[in-house]
Parts: structure tokens; sequence; C-alpha cells
């Protein structure tokens, strides 16, 4: 989970070019400067390619902060042994 | 009903009082009672498709759910099956409106359609993509669609929002009559001020030269702004008197120094409602063909927001002009971040660049949208830049006394735009939370003469015979 954190916070520092970008489980989209439709698509392509998983339209749109985005990835990941 | 109109006024102040003294829990049958009677003074067969069209979205978003849950195949095509037919169905009406007879066998636009069905497919699409549970109650469903404040002309709010705050509890009636205020002034003391000119001028585009040109291509935009703000505005007005909290439409957008900036500025309503429903889900449909496929979800968007005001090859242009900025924003928007972050004494001058070709790019758009014609668009564009002497307005025919209340409608512009600029850090508001009581009604008191005042000059200087608002026909 601190990985995913980690990897995350990583990705969306470099979408919003902001070294300082601080993620907390809490923050929306309302909380971000420059986070709007279409850098939520880059923010979803770039962290497909990080992660190597997929997104569907319906899992995008539901979500709600970027804790949902960080539950959603790890239930994506295969499970590490 | 005109909202604008006395008797829509004396028809709100009656609902919003009834509904306070109604029972909290009626008050849902209330709204969908008053809000159908609204509907039916238009026309009641409309009413009728309205009750019909509320009715299957319910069942089909309850079906979809169901479906869902049973992991049917049916739960793939329910959902967007329903879409495919209210866009359809609103496709339909704004094709027939192309018929010179305005419609199939005389059928009129029913009112708000626009809205509605809007209204109607992000329901659905919210049930369907798992963001909302089936609304189980149809009377909240049937007062969220037919809420008779937003119906005309939004704002397009989203089911979850409104119907998280059903049953409605009533606010303080003062703040719902005062963003009624504010729009009546905007709208009669703003936009019907500057529209006589602009009319005269789109209506005799390839007569005049020079400088009226300009006059109508700088003042077109901030008279939509006025009149669509002002429409915005008595509906959320109207929406706090019954306790519903609807969603802001603008903010300020002529202060956006770029082009991205004016549209999360301007109608954000439909520009939300059409980023979540039409460009996430194709941009997620085109995530790796790179570029193109930026470019392309960036078009097929505008150009629906375009051609939702109307099937017509001038809302066509204006949402392919908007495409061609939004795509050349979207490509050079990092690098353009790169380079202001490694100049920053750069930054100041490239914020107010931006800023001048935002508003300039914003208005040349908005000449496609307003011109009868794309003909007469080009002619105007051609016009400001001819080298014949500028023609005077006067001289053409233009009624002197008209200057004068363009001369006003200017100077009110500007004092809305100083207002939205320094209200939200004057201090005078928070007088009225004072413990002392003497301030506290010497700011009632200041208060109550100055709405007098704006009252007095209204009836003096504001257009005896309002326009329809621009926004109420699509």
């Amino acid at each position: 989970m601190a990985d995913t954190w980690q990897h995350m916070q990583h990705v969306f520092r470099d979408i919003f070019d902001d070294e300082a970008l601080d993620l907390q489980p809490e923050t929306t989209a309302a909380g971000v400067e420059g986070w709007d439709s279409l850098t939520h698509i880059d923010l979803i392509v770039a962290l497909e390619r990080e992660f190597k998983i997929k997104f569907t339209t319906a899992e995008v749109t539901r979500l709600k902060n970027v804790g949902e985005l960080a539950a959603l990835i790890d239930k994506k990941l295969p499970v590490r042994p | 009903m005109n909202f604008v109109a006395p008797i829509f006024l004396l028809f709100l102040t009656a609902c919003a009082v009834a509904s306070r003294i109604c029972q909290a829990r009626f008050r849902a049958a209330f709204l969908l009672a008053v809000s159908y009677a609204f509907y039916c003074t238009r026309s009641v067969g409309a009413a009728a498709v309205l009750a019909l069209l509320t009715f299957a979205a319910f069942r089909t978003a309850l079906a979809a759910e169901r479906t869902r849950a049973a992991a049917s195949p049916a739960a793939r095509w329910i959902g967007p099956a329903a879409v495919v037919f209210l866009a359809a169905y609103l496709a339909a009406f704004k094709i027939a409106l192309l018929t010179p007879a305005h419609g199939i066998a005389g059928l009129a636009m029913p009112l708000g359609i626009s809205y509605y069905t809007f209204r109607l497919i992000s329901y659905i699409l919210d049930v369907h993509w798992g963001k909302l549970p089936a609304e189980t109650s149809l009377l909240n469903f049937a007062a969220y669609v037919a809420f008779f404040p937003q119906i005309v002309a939004g704002p397009i709010q989203r089911p979850g929002d409104f119907l998280a705050q059903l049953p409605p509890k009533p606010a303080s009636a003062g703040a719902g009559w005062a963003r009624i205020a504010l729009g009546l002034a905007k709208k009669l003391f703003i936009a019907d001020n500057l529209g006589p000119a602009i009319n005269f001028v789109y209506a005799h585009v390839s007569t005049l030269h020079g400088a009226p040109l300009w006059l109508a291509f700088y003042l077109y935009p901030l008279q939509l702004y006025a009149d669509f703000s002002g429409l915005t505005d008595i509906a959320l007005g109207a929406g706090r008197l019954f306790g519903i909290e609807g969603p802001e439409n603008f903010n300020r957008p002529f202060t956006a120094s770029n082009i991205s900036d004016f549209w999360r500025r301007w109608h954000m309503s439909l520009t939300n409602w059409l980023g979540d429903y039409v460009f996430v889900p194709l941009r997620m449909a085109t995530r790796q063909a790179g570029n193109w496929g930026l470019a392309a979800s960036i078009t097929i968007n505008m150009v629906a927001i375009g051609l939702w005001h109307g099937l017509s090859a001038g809302y066509l242009v204006f949402g392919l002009l908007h495409s061609a900025f939004l795509v050349a924003d979207a490509l050079t928007g990092r690098r353009r971040s790169r380079f202001f972050k490694a100049h920053p004494a750069w930054d100041r001058p490239g914020r107010w660049l931006g800023w001048f070709l935002t508003f300039h790019a914003v208005a040349l758009a908005m000449v496609f949208f307003r011109a009868p014609a794309v003909g007469a668009a080009a002619a105007l564009l051609c016009g400001l830049w001819s080298a014949a002497p500028a023609s005077s307005l006067a001289a053409a025919g233009f009624e002197p006394r008209n200057l004068h209340l363009l001369a006003l409608g200017i100077a009110g512009y500007a004092l809305l735009e100083a207002g939205e600029r320094w209200r939200p850090d004057l201090p005078l508001a928070r007088l009225r939370h004072c413990g002392i009581r003497w301030v506290r009604w010497s700011f009632y008191s200041a208060a109550a003469l100055l709405a007098a005042f704006g009252l007095a000059l209204m009836l003096v200087y504001g257009t005896a015979a309002p326009a329809p608002f621009i926004y109420a026909i699509f």
C-alpha cells in the first residue's frame, strides 16, 4: 500500500508538473490546480503505464478522491507472494 | 411565464410561502405539483410527454440496477439503449426546428427539452456506471426532473446532488431574493440595455464599417454573459427559496487567461456535464491513440456543445473554433508552463497576453454564435478591417435614445465586474453578523436603501419591454 502511494505520488507530480504536490487520501480534483477532465485521463493513462493495469470508463467516473483511486489500483495489482 | 414577468415573481412568491408552511414530508410532492403547474401553463401535451419520459427513465434505471446485480447480460445494453433513445428524442426536435414550419405537424419545441433530457441521461448513466443507486421514490425523481426554477434554462443539476437535498429545508429567504434581484439587475439593467445596439449592428452588418462593428464584437460577449448569468442567478435564487442549492454556472469567465480556463468558468454546468458523459468516455476509448485521440475527443465534445444550442452552421463553426483553440491549448500546455517556470519574469506579461488572446478568441467564436448566418458573421469580421470610413450608428438610423441606454448598460457592466472582483473581500457583509445592534441595523437600512435606489434606477432606465432570455430557447 505504501509502495502504491509512493508510485502514485511520483506520477501525480509528473502530470501536474508540481514537485511539492503532497497527496492525501481525501484529496479531490478540486484541490489540485489544473486537474480537469483533460488531465484526469492523462493521469489515468500514466497510472496504467506505471502499474501495468487497465481501468474501465465506469471505474474512472466513479472515483471520488485519491484514496479511492489508490484502493482501486491495489485491487487490480497481482497479489505478491 | 418569463422569469422577469411580474406574474412569474408573484407565482414564485406564493409557492415559496406555501412551501414553507407545508410539512417537510409533503414538500417534495408540493414541488412536483407546482413544477407541473408551471409547465402546463406552456403546454399540457408537453407536460404529459415529460411525465411519460420521467416514468420510463425511472423504471429503466431500476431495471438497469436489477440486471447488474443479477449479472444478466441485459445490464450491458439497458442503460445505453435508453441514452440513445433520449439523445435521438432531443435531436429529432432540434432537426424538426430546421424545417420552415417549425416542427413536425406544427409541434412546438417542448419547454426546457435540452435541459431535462440531459438530466434524464445523466441519471441513467450514473446508475448504469454504479455511481448512484437507482432512486426508489418516483415522486422525488419526478420532482428532480421537472423542478421549475431549473427547467427553463438550467443550471443542469446532477441527480445525486438534487436528490440528497430532499425533503428540502428552506433556508434564509433573504439570500434567495438577493440572488434573484442580482439576476434581474443583470438582465434588465445590463443585458437589455446593451441589446438594442448589438441587434441593430447585426441586422445591418453589410452596410456598416469599422467602429460600430467593433462595438458589437466587444459588447456581445458581455450582453450574453449578463443575460445568461442573470437567468442563472434567478434560477439559483428561486431554488434557494425552496431550500434547493443548485450548481453555479459562471465564475468570472472573462478573467480567464487561457481557453481551457475559460471553459472552467463559462456555462460550467453544461461543460462539466459534457466532460463527464461525453469527453471522458470518448477520451478513455481513444487513450491509446495519443494526440489524435485527444484532438478527436475535444472536437466531438466541443461540436456537441455547439450543436446542443441548435443544429445550425453558426453553432457548428462556434464548436469547431473552440475545439481548435482547446486542442492548441492542450498540446502546448506543458511546454508553456515549463517556459514560464524557467522564466518567472515573463509570467505576468504572459498572463496578460493570455487574457487578451483568450477574450478575443471567445469574442470571435461568439460572432458565429450570434450572427443570423455564417455569411453575416464573415461580413462582420471582414467589415472590422474595412478601409472605408467608419460608419456612425446615428447616421445609419439607430435611435439616439438607445445610445444613452447603451452607455448605461456599459456602466452597469463595469459595476458588475467591479462587484464580482471586490465583493468577496469587502468587510461590509460581515457587519450583518455584528453583535452590536445599531451596527447591524445600520447595515440593514443601508442595504434596503441601496435596493430601493437600484429598483428606482431600473424603473427609470431599465427597458420597458424586457427581451426574452437568450438561453431560454435552447
